[in-house]
């Protein structure tokens, strides 16, 4: 079979397949991710040179490993340049056809046309040529593109396009700019009308008569063997943008190559259905002089599935064309975060203050690098979440990548070497010819209008005057109260539980353990609206934020009022009003009313019980129409509220009414033109606020819950405390969660969030959700309107039919009799907990027997068995020690277990030959050793989280896999803390901390913000452990297939899928509720997903979350899996009864505390654990008997042995489980795991270093080893510290005994996990990750001898360096990027000036910076040192003052300590510069400042002010 | 607030105070104070506010104990008040006599490494503090209905139900053949555990909101059920057991031997100042006499107690399986024998031995066998081991039954089961006629108050829910007006 035809079967395949699943399955094509490696070359003086298309096309091979490739190892994700036109070339080529081309610029197209429909292939020229005509320009003739094929892997080949350029004449003789313009239409007229052809294979890379782009699904190295014009020396450029993709999938579709009409981008728009929502809505009022009769023909402006870059690309080429700059467009959709910077000049205040007016920003990683024909730009998001260093060379050139030294430049010519910094923007403008840093473009944009004084028109609406007059709830008796609580479903625990914390401390509740509820669509029972909305977090491709210790980029800012034409620059865009946060107290909602008067219009969001089964339905078509009609006639100010609730008029859902309105508006186009309020008594958590807000709101007020709280400040529940300040608490609450709520998903701007709808519903009707939460997923369809309908009534009869004396007393959280049902329920635990410690299978089957007859909590419980084979005898199914192998007990942490539950843990599943998992938070490394009797306390997985506490060399190498912890179920998208009263001696030993200090663990891994440092980590800890497995851990949620397949693609062994119903040790209860999915949605989209890009049988697939018994296990293994975890159940195993106090350290069975005399209660034991998974194991055999398996491995994945036997209750519209049990065609191949061992990643230099010191390791001796390096090489010295620490354990090596001297420039995760005894010393540069996990090795990095860069004003190492460094030292003579030392623990370091959250979250260690810090330095850093030298005194405004105090050197010791370290570096890294302070070191070092952590101040063995002068600083 | 919860990793558990031995055998009141202030409060906060309380899973009330809990610890009385109320019509009475060890207090999560959480004299203080301030209020229905009850029986599952349906709105009757409200609350349980003034001011507050009590009036004798069905919507019964169940042995026939309820009546009775000849002329009276109870429940210690407190010679307890195994409340135990109770345990009484009055017990020792199907050891006698016991008064409490049903309800169309009492739907407590209901001891035989006030309320859940089908039908109240 020929090559062609593989290929051409495979795409049929996958498109068929891929359209079933999209369809019937749980696959959307619309959560494709892609991420990659971006740069650009210009020469600054804008005369184009043969070299800028070299250095381009140099520097794209050498980020190769920043993109993915196929399984058939030449399909690459995608590869692209920008370049200009080189008239020219094209000139002559049209000569030669015998045309005279004209003397004006000709402009060329670079076209994707249909390339086996000849039919279609016609008709795309035809329309293309007509539209060029049309527009009175004249074409030259169409070129086919020379292309190698041969290149391509067999995949891409199948797909590739044909590939042609229209010339075009500028026969009307207009500018450039105006040529340009009309290009711009003319594309946009093309791509209707050939869509309007429903030819689908057409795609215009670029148009344009300044520039041409070449791009397609090859690997990057492969760009000029596909495309030999570009070797061609007459194709010279004065700039060349570049990009290489890391894709989701496996499908190459060549149009998704970057870079785009005028972006690369790197990364993910995190807001991007928002922004593309937002987007129709300005669409509407466009209107530009630029575009003039042309308006229309350009919209809508984002095209129908378009990928986020894509889009991006697409509103920052109509904001270019409209006549903004590129530096202008920029910072108009990915601003710098303003609000909260004090150190910014008042005039770009301004300037972003007015942008913010305009436009909702682009939230997410963003590294672009974009032209507008005159400019050349790289921009960074606010955050600095992607990496962009930049080099300027004697001879004029810029080189910006995203990482250093992509370019081979020789030193000596290096005149500067910077790194784009968060918010930053450097250009060329190649027609000034002249480099702008970032200051001084934005100092000439923000010169460029009177911003400050448009900016005055913003009225801000914190200052509004109080009306006089009482608030809502006044004169509202007790009874009053009680019944309209009741009415919108509070119960004791809402108030007791969730409310009274937000009031009383102004933080919102924290529960521990898992979701064991029933999702809302399973209850019976009355849930609010809410309960249906799961919050969507960021895993892989994109990293959450930090809302607490990075606020500094967070932003609540609400707009209200009518919004302007965003092509518009003027000060009428400024005529809007500007709210600190959407949240309205009682207050703030009147004054608002008050102040807008008749510019409001108040909607009633009750219904008519009079109206029988429609009344709902009526009333919401009512308020839409309400809504329509005030815009129409001129309210700018909806207030949507359901205070008027009377026994006669029910409240509908306000997330109903606020979701409708938004649609319908949006729909009609005037929802820009009014702002969108909610009043609402259902609302009262974090959650429901964020629900309203997500579907359109634009502020809520929460008044029930407000005079609830009011009630009880009157019944005195607040002790010391006024209603004013506990209201004022509850708001700073709801906004802490509101904040926590959106940077989950990587998004720090509320405007960008509102109306993004970022939920997935899990149980509402398809259509429901197709007409008021459009675009929002729903995938198993569920409630409607009239099940709705039907349990507000019953609900609101409640509150009004008889005398209440107490609320309902809730049950959601803890279980409560007569309130939800819980998974896990009482009586079972006992017998439980008496079949194991009687080791009875019959009592065990009498708990599984329960389960069974439990209603229904989880999507399974309405699955059952449908054997499609006769039974087979027991005896013939595997054994039960088969079986067990595949089992899990979880991964937590000791810290969050005892260490006799952790340890108990262990040894029965290593008794068992199954696996347990250290979790987060170190090991003892005394348990890798047996004990006595045989005993394996050992962990076999070990588990690397964002805390990185504890993971050392040796660590990753006690363990036959490693679990990297993305996500947990329980709080997906966020952080934890480990409180200061749990950090015992011993948990502070493991973590390298400091006893009862708070040890803080980051939402996202520094090292992964984007899916290609997934892959970068997953090759580090191949490299630090040579033969372990490496398992990803995600959290369902809709999109996990889709991550999945790129996870997958970085080469992870095993992808463990957790469902919501996830344990944990603490977290706020909103998140525990309301954020992920079950796992048996994330299971099945995962193996769907996977075996769809024909990448299944490379990974195993792993679920936990709730698993309880054998049923589930066979469950799970039919949905996909092939391991599975069992966490709580191996718990109440060991006798825990859940208590849900693991967060209070108070456990009475001594499982879940620290405290040593609760530890004395532990009574579990490794027989009573070994005997549930036996239990569990046998189960399962008897399962698979009964469907005729004889082995878990037969049965994987095979849905069709399922069937939906309860489609839930009769009042839900619908309850569909077929999206599940769609399969997907594994074509060739099983759809299980079928690799041996592990997937391997290539070797580095360590190869070489290893054999190299082969004698070294023999002998003892000691050696000195010299290499030169480029950036392709990666995690130098990673596997060679793993062969030291194997052999000679952490610390048997002196250090320095294996000297390693690299020159050039280092890959990332140079010296990862380096232990003592390894040396690396750098002359050139590194990039980021360097001294990653260092765990005793000491590493150098320095410019070469001969550079004449001064070091401590350029940029040589990367971003995030020395995270969870253990200890070992770092000598930069250079300035590092952002995050530096970012959760150090134990190392020294030394550097020259540092980016944003330098020390953030530093635990241990000292670190000295001889130069400026970035923002935000210090945030969260509870232990060690540092020193930082602030000559300019602008450290003050950067330092983050939560968990620090900093002070000037004050004590002999300490100054001592300091100079020492310089001391260090100089002998090290022979920086002159620093050389020079110890010259002057009386008066130099008065300019350090001295930070310690607030917590470590008297615990220090050394006071830090002792001397005599002393004063409080 | 919660953290002013689980101190019971530094808090030891406290019972309020306990009268000493000496003290309280002189008088009939109750044994334990009620708890100051700052001990409820300080008790309370040692709850561990667990997941699943199993302190409620095991109350057959399913009381929400951690949430009263927390608000006494918090000082929040009257809430703390309302939801113990909103799920109990008499809470200070099973904080006093419920068997708290084997009930929520016994299924304490802390209660093996820490001592329980004292939750029953924690609900005892609720309540009273509740008393004392007037936030217990007599029903307010929001409504009045047409429709009334009849409800047979003013005991705990009688009063519970009453209460219920009165705050419904219904008219209520309750009929009783003694002339006190409160059932065995009031004849049955002795002052010690229950002082009566608890039963009597539930009975006014159920007055005040409207219950018509009608006492002396017992069903069968001046009154039919027919009778009663003609004249209300709907009925309950909840009639209670009052059979002895009779000792087989000779010499039962004796003077001075007497049924648990007719000894622990006349004690009661006198204790509310009644005229009691039989005790008034000393047969009843266990002054100065030796006492034999024989029995191992909750009744058996009632009478030891009270003959204790009479001034007994001696009062000695003969049960047949050993103290480990006796049915009764182990706190109960340990209250008897601090008063000076002796406990012959493993002893089964042969005979009666005596001329005329009974003078003395014989019994045989005896040992615990293989368990049984539900676990307990079967007692099997010791061959050749008798011995006997002076007795000058001996007290039955060996278990009641049913009294004939058939015969007192005039009618064969309600059925029964073999064990003579009322054949209910175990859900609904719906009788085999439609508009009669049962609930407490007569539906399930000798029980705790507790069961009968949960017996109550859900029977008048049903019997809403019942009137409720009956009107959206149309049936009954159309009736009603042909009737008319």
């Amino acid at each position: 079979m020929s090559r062609g035809a593989t290929g051409l079967e495979t795409v049929a395949r996958w498109r068929r397949e891929a359209a079933r699943l999209s369809s019937f399955g749980l696959y959307d094509p619309r959560t494709e991710h892609a991420s990659c490696g971006v740069g650009f070359v210009a020469t600054i003086d804008g005369v184009p040179r043969r070299s800028v298309v070299e250095a381009g096309i140099d520097a794209l091979k050498a980020v190769w490993h920043r993109g993915a490739v196929d399984a058939d190892g030449q399909t690459g994700d995608g590869a692209g340049i920008h370049v200009q036109i080189p008239q020219d070339f094209f000139k002559k080529h049209i000569a030669r056809t015998g045309h005279e081309p004209t003397a004006g610029r000709l402009a060329v197209g670079m076209i994707f046309l249909p390339k086996t429909d000849l039919v279609a292939l016609e008709t795309c020229r035809g329309i293309v040529e007509s539209e060029i005509l049309r527009f009175g320009y004249s074409i030259y003739g169409w070129r086919q593109v020379p292309v190698d094929p041969s290149v391509v892997g067999e995949v891409a080949n199948a797909t590739r396009p044909e590939i042609e350029q229209v010339m075009i004449d500028n026969r009307r003789g207009v500018a450039d700019a105006d040529f340009e313009r009309d290009l711009y239409v003319i594309r946009r007229r093309i791509e209707r009308a050939v869509q309007e052809a429903h030819i689908s294979e057409f795609y215009v890379c670029s148009l344009s008569c300044n520039s041409v782009i070449y791009k397609g699904m090859f690997l990057a190295e492969q760009l000029t063997a596909f495309y030999p014009d570009l070797l061609d020396e007459r194709f010279v450029s004065n700039f060349a943008i570049f990009h290489q993709r890391y894709s989701t999938n496996t499908f190459p579709t060549w149009r998704l190559a970057q870079p785009f009409r005028m972006l690369a981008h790197n990364g993910e728009i995190n807001t991007l259905s928002g922004n593309v929502n937002w987007m129709m809505s300005h669409e509407i009022r466009m209107a530009s002089d630029a575009f003039g009769p042309h308006a229309e023909e350009i919209k809508p402006v984002i095209s129908a599935g378009s990928s986020d870059s894509a889009a991006l690309d697409a509103v920052f080429e109509m904001l270019v064309h409209a006549g903004r700059s590129a530096p202008l467009a920029k910072l108009v959709l990915i601003p710098e975060s303003w609000s909260n910077q004090t150190a910014m000049p008042e005039s770009h205040r301004a300037l972003y203050s007015y942008c913010n007016c305009i436009m909702e920003p682009w939230d997410g990683p963003a590294a672009v690098a974009a032209t507008d024909g005159r400019w050349v730009i790289a921009g960074m998001d606010r955050n600095g979440l992607r990496p962009l260093r930049y080099t300027i060379t004697d001879d004029g050139m810029v080189f910006v990548g995203s990482e250093a030294g992509m370019v081979p430049l020789a030193e000596a010519h290096v005149l500067k070497k910077g790194r784009v910094g968060p918010g930053e923007i450097i250009g060329v403008d190649l027609r000034q010819g002249r480099f702008y840093h970032d200051r001084e473009i934005k100092d000439e944009l923000a010169a460029a209008h009177p911003y400050g004084e448009w900016v005055q028109n913003i009225k801000m609406g914190n200052d509004l005057p109080r009306p006089p007059g009482p608030d809502v709830d006044a004169g509202w008796s007790r009874e009053t109260l009680r019944a309209r609580q009741v009415a919108a479903g509070f119960t004791t625990e809402d108030v007791e539980m969730i409310l009274q914390p937000m009031a009383a401390n102004g933080s919102e509740a924290i529960g521990s353990m898992g979701d064991d509820t029933p999702l809302a669509v399973l209850t019976s029972r009355y849930r609010g609206l809410h309960h249906f909305f799961r919050q969507k977090f960021s895993q892989v491709t994109n990293p959450p934020i930090d809302s607490l210790r990075e606020k500094r980029v967070m932003s609540l800012k609400t707009r209200l009022g009518n919004l302007g034409n965003v092509l518009d620059e003027d000060s009428s865009q400024t005529e809007i009003m500007l709210l600190e946060s959407p949240v309205l107290t009682n207050s703030d909602y009147r004054s608002l009313r008050a102040w807008l008067g008749a510019d409001a219009v108040e909607i009633d969001a009750t219904f008519d019980r009079a109206d029988g089964e429609a009344g709902l339905r009526l009333a919401l078509n009512r308020v839409c129409a309400e809504a329509e009609n005030a815009v129409r006639g001129g309210c700018a100010h909806l207030f949507v509220t359901d205070e008027h609730v009377a026994v006669e008029r029910p409240a509908m859902p306000t997330i109903l009414a606020i979701g409708g309105i938004h649609a319908h508006l949006v729909r009609e186009g005037l929802r820009t033109y009014t702002s969108l309020n909610a009043r609402s008594a259902e609302c009262v958590d974090v959650h429901y606020f964020a629900v309203l807000i997500g579907m359109g709101a634009s502020t809520v007020n929460a008044y029930l819950a407000e005079a609830t709280i009011a009630d009880r400040v009157r019944r005195r529940l607040f002790p010391g405390k006024n209603a004013e300040a506990c209201v004022a608490d509850y708001r700073a609450a709801v906004d802490r969660g509101l904040l926590k709520v959106i940077s989950k998903m990587g998004i720090s701007v509320i405007s960008s969030y509102r109306g993004g709808r970022m939920f997935e519903a899990v149980g509402l009707s398809r259509a429901l959700v197709g007409e008021f939460f459009p675009g929002m997923s729903s995938r198993i369809s569920g409630i409607g309107l009239p099940g709705i309908q039907k349990r507000a009534l019953a609900q609101h009869e409640m509150a009004f039919a008889e005398e209440i004396t107490a609320l309902p007393i809730g049950g959601l959280y803890r279980f409560r009799a007569g309130g939800e049902t819980h998974g896990f329920d009482g009586p079972l635990i006992h017998l439980l907990q008496s079949a194991v410690g009687r080791d009875s299978y019959s009592i065990y089957k009498r708990y599984s027997k329960g389960l069974g007859e439990l209603p229904p909590v989880h999507l399974r419980d309405l699955l059952d068995f449908e054997p499609k084979a006769p039974a087979v005898a027991l005896e013939e199914v595997e054994s039960i020690t088969g079986i067990r192998r595949r089992f899990g007990s979880g991964s937590m942490s000791h810290g969050a277990l005892s260490k006799e539950a952790h340890e108990t843990l262990a040894i029965a599943m290593n008794r068992i030959g199954a696996a347990s998992c250290s979790g987060e938070g170190g090991e003892d490394p005394e348990r890798a050793k047996p004990r006595p009797n045989g005993d394996n306390a050992n962990s076999r997985v070990k588990q690397i989280a964002s805390g990185r506490f504890g993971v050392t060399a040796e660590y990753l190498n006690n363990c036959t896999e490693i679990e990297i912890k993305i996500a947990q179920g329980a709080k997906p998208g966020e952080g934890g803390q480990l409180p200061g009263f749990k950090v015992s001696a011993e948990i502070a030993r493991l973590r390298y901390a400091t006893e009862g200090v708070t040890l803080i663990s980051p939402p996202p891994h520094h090292d992964i913000y984007s899916i290609e440092d997934l892959a970068q980590l997953i090759y580090d800890l191949k490299q630090i452990n040579p033969s372990a497995q490496v398992c990803v851990k995600l959290v369902a949620e809709a999109g996990i297939g889709t991550i999945a397949a790129g996870v997958a693609k970085a080469k992870a062994d095993v992808i463990l899928i957790s469902g919501h119903a996830g344990g944990t040790g603490a977290s706020p209860q909103s998140s525990i509720k309301y954020a992920g999915v079950p796992w048996e949605m994330g299971l099945t989209e995962v193996h769907q997903v996977l075996t769809l890009n024909r990448l299944r049988h490379h990974v195993r697939l792993r679920v936990d979350g709730g698993i309880k018994c054998g049923r589930d296990v066979v469950m799970a293994a039919l949905m996909g899996a092939e391991e599975y975890g069992v966490g709580t159940t191996s718990l109440v195993a060991m006798g825990c009864i859940l208590v849900r106090q693991c967060h209070s350290n108070t456990c009475p069975v001594g499982i879940c505390t620290q405290d040593a005399a609760l530890r004395e209660k532990f009574e579990g034991n490794p027989e009573k654990v070994v005997n549930l998974f036996s239990f569990i194991a046998e189960e399962v055999r008897e399962v698979l008997a009964s469907l005729g398996a004889r082995s878990l491995q037969e049965v994987i994945g095979c849905t069709d042995l399922l069937m939906q036997v309860s489609r839930g209750s009769p009042e839900l519209d619908d309850l569909d489980l077929n999206p599940l049990l769609v399969q997907a065609d594994p074509g060739p191949h099983p759809p299980y795991c079928t690799v041996e061992g592990r997937n391997e990643v290539p070797e580095t230099l360590d190869a070489q270093m290893i054999e190299d010191t082969r004698e070294a390791f023999d002998s003892g001796e000691k050696m000195q080893l010299a290499y030169n390096v480029r950036n392709t090489e990666r995690a130098i010295g990673t596997k060679l510290s793993s062969e030291i620490v194997q052999r000679f354990g952490m610390s048997g090596l002196q250090p320095g005994h294996i000297t390693v001297r690299l020159r050039g420039s280092a890959g990332q995760s140079l010296g990862a996990f380096a232990v003592q005894g390894l040396r690396l010393e750098v002359f050139g540069e590194a990039n980021d990750y360097v001294a990653k996990g260092l765990s005793g090795g000491t590493i150098i990095v320095r410019p070469m001898p001969s550079s004449p860069l001064k070091s401590n004003e350029n940029v040589i190492v990367g971003n995030t360096v020395l995270y969870g460094a253990v200890s070992g030292a770092l000598f930069v003579a250079g300035q590092g990027g952002e995050r530096f030392a970012v959760r150090n623990s134990g190392a020294v370091a030394v550097v020259e000036g540092c980016g944003t959250n330098g020390c953030e979250y530093m635990t241990g260690g000292t670190v000295v910076v001889l130069g400026p810090v970035g923002d935000n330095f210090a945030a969260g850093m509870t232990g060690g040192m540092a020193f930082v030298y602030d000559t300019d005194g602008s450290f003050e405004s950067h330092v983050n003052d939560e968990h620090v105090l900093w002070q000037r050197l004050d004590s002999d010791h300490w100054e001592s300590a300091c100079r020492g370290l310089i001391q260090d570096h100089v002998a090290n890294a022979q920086s002159a510069f620093a050389a020079q302070l110890l010259v002057h070191w009386d008066i130099e070092a008065t300019k350090f400042w001295q930070v310690c952590p607030l917590e470590m101040v008297h615990r220090l063995d050394y006071t830090l002010s002792s001397r005599a002068t002393a004063a409080t600083a | 607030m919660s953290e002013r919860m689980l101190k019971f990793v530094d808090l030891a558990p406290k019972m309020p105070d306990k009268r000493p031995p000496q003290t309280r055998v002189k008088d009939f009141r109750e044994v334990f104070e009620v708890f100051e202030v700052n001990r409820a409060a300080a008790q309370a906060t040692r709850c561990s506010q667990c997941g699943i309380p199993f302190c409620q899973v095991h109350c057959p009330l399913h009381n929400n104990i951690p949430d009263w809990l927390k608000l006494t610890a918090e000082g929040r009385m009257e809430e703390a008040y309302e939801l113990a109320a909103a799920t109990n019509n008499m809470p200070e009475v099973c904080g006093r006599i419920c068997p708290q060890d084997r009930l929520c207090e016994g299924n304490c999560v802390i209660e093996r490494g820490f001592g329980t959480v004292t939750i029953g004299s924690i609900e005892n203080y609720i309540v009273e503090t509740a008393f004392a301030n007037g936030w217990v209020r007599a029903p307010q229905p929001s409504i009045d209905r047409p429709e009334t009850v009849g409800i047979v029986g003013a005991g705990p599952a009688g009063l519970a139900a009453a209460e219920q349906l009165r705050r419904k709105g219904y008219g209520v009757d309750v009929y009783d053949r003694y002339d006190r409200v409160g059932g065995l609350l009031i004849y049955g349980i002795p002052n010690f555990k229950l002082e009566k003034y608890t039963v009597e001011r539930r009975a006014a507050l159920l007055r005040e909101g409207g219950v018509r009590f009608h006492l002396g009036v017992e069903i069968g004798r001046d009154v039919t059920l027919a009778e009663l069905r003609d004249r209300h919507d709907a009925i309950l019964i909840a009639t209670g057991v009052y059979q002895a169940r009779a000792l087989t042995a000779p010499g039962t026939g004796l003077g001075n031997v007497f049924p648990a309820m007719t000894y622990l009546t006349a004690s009661n009775r006198k204790g509310l100042g009644d005229s009691v000849p039989a005790f008034d002329d000393g047969r009843l009276n266990a002054a100065g006499k030796r006492v034999v109870v024989i029995g191992g429940g909750d009744t058996a210690m009632d009478c030891v107690r009270t003959a204790v407190r009479q001034g007994a010679a001696s009062v000695k307890c003969l049960y047949r399986r050993d103290r480990v195994n006796m049915p009764g409340s182990m706190r109960e135990v340990t209250h008897a024998e601090e008063e000076g109770v002796e406990f012959v345990w493993l002893s089964a009484p042969e005979a009666l031995l005596g001329n005329g009055a009974v003078s003395a017990v014989r019994a045989r020792r005896i040992r615990l066998g293989v368990p049984d199907g539900a676990g307990r050891q079967v007692p099997e006698a010791v061959p050749e081991s008798s011995f006997t016991v002076d007795a000058d008064l001996v007290v039955l409490a060996l278990g009641f039954d049913p009294e004939d049903m058939s015969t007192m309800l005039g009618t064969s169309a309600i059925d029964l089961t073999h064990r003579g009492t009322i054949q209910a739907n175990f859900t609904t407590l719906a009788t085999s006629l439609d508009d009669v209901f049962a609930a407490g001891d007569i539906i399930r035989g000798a029980s705790l108050v507790v069961w009968a006030i949960r017996d109550g309320r859900e029977a008048s859940e049903s019997i809403h829910t019942y009137l409720r089908a009956q009107t959206a039908a149309g049936g009954r109240a159309e009736a009603g007006g042909v009737r008319s």
